[in-house]
């Protein structure tokens, strides 16, 4: 980091929470503090569901993803828009005329209370291993930028974004996701245009696209189905319809976004530019990895990417016939992708793939002398895009870019660390522990919650260092628990005469359901919420069967 | 279709919650288009 970088860095930080901390400086009741008191505009919430979602682990491990595996990552959020057209309809207004702050005190009106607790735990436990995760990733950046221990980082950047929650609450949260998410905005442009402009002049993006493609990074689209393939067409719309109708629509941290607006238009309009937005938001991130992947394949990257490994393995007595065995391998690829760009046929296409496949065979031995070495698992996904950033582009861009994911990691943690306080507090201390003291006590209960949330996020963020591809391991843990929360929440608007006892038994066999299928199957991740979903409904139903027959 | 509730005011373009729905799925699917020729025109 040169002396620039860190002004850059450190201005747009200091502008980004500021301007938050000013916009959010009248938080005096409750109803402020966690709902805005519902006078948000669109833009200002659209803004905020996006960089809530984008965290830095979109921006690290995204590019990273197609990277090593090409572009099909982004049928993931196929089913985004369908799932935010739904929400709109259905439970946009439904949450607005209940005059609720959380979308499990509406369970409680359409329920009753253990159903409501119940869904509130289940989202404080799997909000509460997210968030630690979600600030593990940008520990990481520092960690490969300053060689600093993730411990540290982690702390600073924790105590950083738990200050300004817990002073400005959800219009501080939602002010600086604005600004975070343009900076992000800015921060992609700017990291794509620098790929391209890095590339040989003789490549340019045309022959760019023509090495990706032919290396299988320009996946878009998968058309073949298979249940245990996790990114394809149909996995990407079915499956993640129901993780993006379960996160936006029954996950606190979503839908406290859209709580805050001035009226139900304001709140669909939110929702439905993310519909609009998102993808290509996304393919443009995955882009950047593609681009990335063939910079790499004319300018020798690293064995592995992350520095402190690749150091120790250096020590090893195998580790100089694999260097250099690597060495050829990259040469290799390097000449065949010439040849196949300069010859453009079957014969150099076979051969710059066989290069392809030769040069991922000596990375994968040196990424299993690592794991011989530490006994673990080891995963570079995260530190590609990373080492790009720090050894290839120019001073002030890397602030920049550092600015764009730490922007992304404190939007998401804000978000998350505001709406588990207010599920703790209005779901929990406000119903069951505590019930009808002033408005006062129960805003500092929830700036009391918002600390210690931050504090729990700290503590918990090593539990992201055992995961591989952390954007991968974000999306499963919430997996596990989402289609519970989705099949509940289909019980509440669908079904009118399921009640709360089968609606709550419903809830625990959906879980057990996901859980089985987790350890005892090898079903992809994406179908759980589908599982889950469908096991809640069907015993939801089967269990009201006699009230609804007694009614006939 | 069922007209929307008098507290929901009209989306801003289009006129109907229902045509503002409908226009978002068809960009999802030329999205879907555009992407899948992406990959056959750069897959050899």
């Amino acid at each position: 980091m040169r002396p620039l970088d860190w002004w850059v860095l450190a201005a747009s930080l200091v502008f980004i929470i500021s301007y938050g901390l000013y916009r959010s400086r009248d938080t005096g009741s409750v109803n402020k503090y966690l709902l805005a008191g519902k006078t948000m505009p669109w833009y200002a919430m659209a803004l905020s569901i996006m960089a809530t979602q984008a965290s830095a682990i979109t921006f690290i491990s995204t590019s990273g993803q197609a990277y090593v595996d090409g572009m099909r990552f982004v049928q993931f959020y196929f089913g985004l828009p369908l799932a935010m057209i739904i929400i709109s309809a259905t439970a946009v207004p439904l949450f607005h005329r209940s005059n609720v702050y959380t979308a499990y005190e509406y369970l409680e009106q359409r329920f009753d209370a253990k159903t409501r607790v119940l869904v509130g735990i289940i989202f404080l436990i799997q909000r509460g291993i997210a968030v630690g995760v979600a600030l593990y990733a940008p520990a990481l950046v520092l960690t490969v930028m300053l060689g600093w221990p993730d411990q540290y980082t982690t702390v600073i950047m924790g105590t950083l974004v738990a200050a300004y929650t817990t002073f400005g609450g959800i219009k501080a949260v939602t002010w600086t996701d604005f600004q975070q998410m343009l900076v992000m905005f800015f921060g992609l442009f700017l990291a794509l245009g620098m790929a391209i402009y890095l590339l040989p002049s003789d490549v340019g993006l045309g022959g760019a696209l023509q090495l990706a493609g032919a290396a299988g990074r320009l996946n878009a689209v998968v058309t073949s189905f298979d249940w245990n393939d996790r990114y394809n067409l149909f996995n990407g719309l079915l499956g993640g319809m129901f993780l993006a109708l379960s996160y936006f629509g029954c996950d606190q941290s979503q839908v406290q976004r859209y709580l805050t607006g001035r009226s139900i238009a304001q709140s669909r309009l939110s929702l439905l530019f993310n519909a609009v937005a998102k993808i290509p938001m996304q393919f443009f991130i995955l882009a950047i990895g593609a681009i990335v992947f063939v910079f790499y394949t004319f300018e020798k990257p690293p064995l592995v990417f992350h520095q402190v490994e690749l150091s120790n393995i250096s020590r090893e007595s195998e580790y100089p016939a694999l260097a250099a065995r690597y060495d050829n391998a990259f040469d290799g690829r390097r000449q065949a992708a010439r040849q196949y760009l300069n010859a453009p046929g079957e014969e150099t296409l076979a051969a710059y793939r066989q290069a392809q496949k030769n040069f991922e065979g000596v990375r994968k031995d040196g990424v299993a002398l690592i794991e011989k070495k530490s006994g673990a698992g080891f995963n570079d996904t995260n530190y590609i895009f990373l080492s790009f950033v720090m050894k290839y582009l120019p001073a002030g861009l890397v602030g920049l870019i550092l600015a764009a994911i730490f922007a992304a990691a404190m939007s998401t943690i804000s978000a998350e660390i505001n709406s588990l306080a207010t599920v703790t507090v209005i779901d929990i201390y406000q119903r069951h522990i505590r019930k009808g003291a002033t408005d006062s006590h129960y805003l500092l209960a929830s700036r009391l919650a918002t600390v210690f949330w931050g504090i729990y996020a700290i503590v918990t963020a090593g539990f992201g260092r055992s995961l591989g591809s952390l954007i991968e391991a974000v999306n499963m843990l919430g997996s596990l628990f989402y289609g519970g929360l989705l099949g509940v929440f289909v019980l509440a608007f669908g079904f009118r005469r399921v009640g709360g006892t089968a609606a709550f038994i419903g809830v625990l066999a959906g879980e057990a359901a996901i859980f089985y299928a987790r350890f005892f199957t090898e079903i992809s991740f994406l179908w759980y919420n589908v599982i889950g979903c469908v096991v809640v409904v069907a015993v939801g139903l089967a269990l009201s069967l006699p009230r609804l027959h007694a009614r006939a | 279709m069922t007209p929307e509730p008098p507290d929901i005011d009209p989306p801003p373009i289009l006129g109907t919650w229902g045509r503002l729905y409908l226009a978002v799925a068809l960009f999802l699917a030329l999205l879907i288009v555009l992407f899948a020729v992406f990959t056959e025109v750069f897959t050899p």
